[in-house]
């Protein structure tokens, strides 16, 4: 018999009494019950991989892991305990699945203590909400958690997924590089600037000398710069000026 | 009288805060320079150099924006002010 991964749901889950059966089977080397209790707990591994779709994983390699973790606490299952098996699989299956996706949410490796850690931040900042309604601090989950807060700061931060600067915004043609603002002037800024500059400096030489000793004095420039009496600047207001103009340059 | 409501640039003289001479003092050291003005004279002809430059500038960006009401505008002012310290150092 081979175990039918098609549709979990096509079958039937089982008491008890027959999980201990299959068990006792099993440790006999029955391949046919293994079969048979894989085969009816696909939907258990199912339901435990179905919380993870969505989140970015390719969805086939979450059942796949899932299934291999159902295979694990199958082998593992001790009928004398007294558990229902999908207790025990339960965690099997869950590990599975995370252990994948945390060796595949990175492109940078982390350490699967720092991933674990990480992990755990992670709930006690979701119990953490949930009880109180409000975020921790990265203080009070180091306090939780018995670490020192800046180690676990920097560890927290490397879990951040990178994104390709090439990959579109969801699916609107732009990517994400092209969101990122150039510090540098846009260049047709640049030419503005120097346009408009240059209609200024042509309309400042048609004025008389009237209105251009009259514009001067009124902004406090002086042709000579020991004019202090006429043009009554100070140093310190001429430093701020040429501050304010280069800021704007 | 209470002042009209709105801006005073936009009501009242036209000015730019913390640097030059009034235009009071400007019509001062005009009459002495044996040019003879009073005040209002004074600022009829600084207004009428700002309107010079500023009606080549709307010209060439299409503004429709009244002229009064720009060279009174105390931010144009004041980037006038930046761009004829630039011109000044530059000696152009």
């Amino acid at each position: 018999m081979h175990v039918n991964y098609s549709n979990p749901l096509s079958h039937k889950l089982l008491t008890h009494e027959q999980e201990v059966s299959l068990a006792q089977k099993i440790e006999k080397g029955d391949k046919s019950a293994r079969d048979m209790m894989i085969q009816s707990n696909l939907r258990l591994a199912f339901s435990i991989a179905k919380k993870y779709f969505n989140k970015g994983f390719d969805s086939d390699d979450l059942l796949q892991e899932s299934n291999i973790g159902l295979i694990k606490a199958v082998d593992r299952y001790d009928w004398r305990k007294g558990f229902r098996f999908s207790t025990y699989a339960h965690w099997w299956i869950q590990q599975s699945v995370r252990r994948h996706i945390l060796k595949n949410s990175s492109a940078v490796n982390i350490p699967a203590h720092a991933k674990s850690m990480i992990w755990r931040v992670n709930q006690i900042k979701k119990e953490y909400e949930e009880e109180f309604g409000d975020q921790p601090t990265m203080t009070t989950v180091a306090e939780v958690l018995g670490v020192d807060e800046r180690w676990l700061s920097e560890v927290y931060n490397s879990s951040r997924i990178p994104i390709s600067l090439d990959a579109q915004i969801g699916g609107e043609g732009r990517t994400f590089g092209e969101t990122i603002p150039d510090d540098k002037a846009q260049i047709d800024e640049c030419l503005d600037r120097e346009f408009l500059e240059k209609i200024i400096r042509s309309a400042i030489s048609t004025l008389s000398s009237r209105e251009m000793k009259i514009l001067r004095m009124r902004f406090g420039i002086s042709e000579n710069p020991s004019d202090h009496e006429n043009f009554p600047i100070t140093k310190k207001q001429l430093n701020k000026i040429k501050g304010e103009a280069h800021e704007h340059a | 009288m209470s002042m009209p409501k709105g801006f005073k640039s936009k009501n009242g003289y036209s000015s730019v805060k913390g640097t030059g001479l009034g235009y009071r003092e400007m019509a001062e050291k005009m009459t002495v320079s044996g040019d003879k003005m009073n005040h209002a004279t004074a600022r009829n002809v600084f207004l009428s150099a700002m309107t010079k430059i500023v009606e080549p500038i709307k010209k060439s960006v299409g503004s429709d924006r009244d002229t009064n009401e720009i060279i009174r505008d105390p931010s144009f002012q004041s980037a006038l002010q930046q761009i004829m310290f630039e011109y000044n150092e530059l000696s152009i």
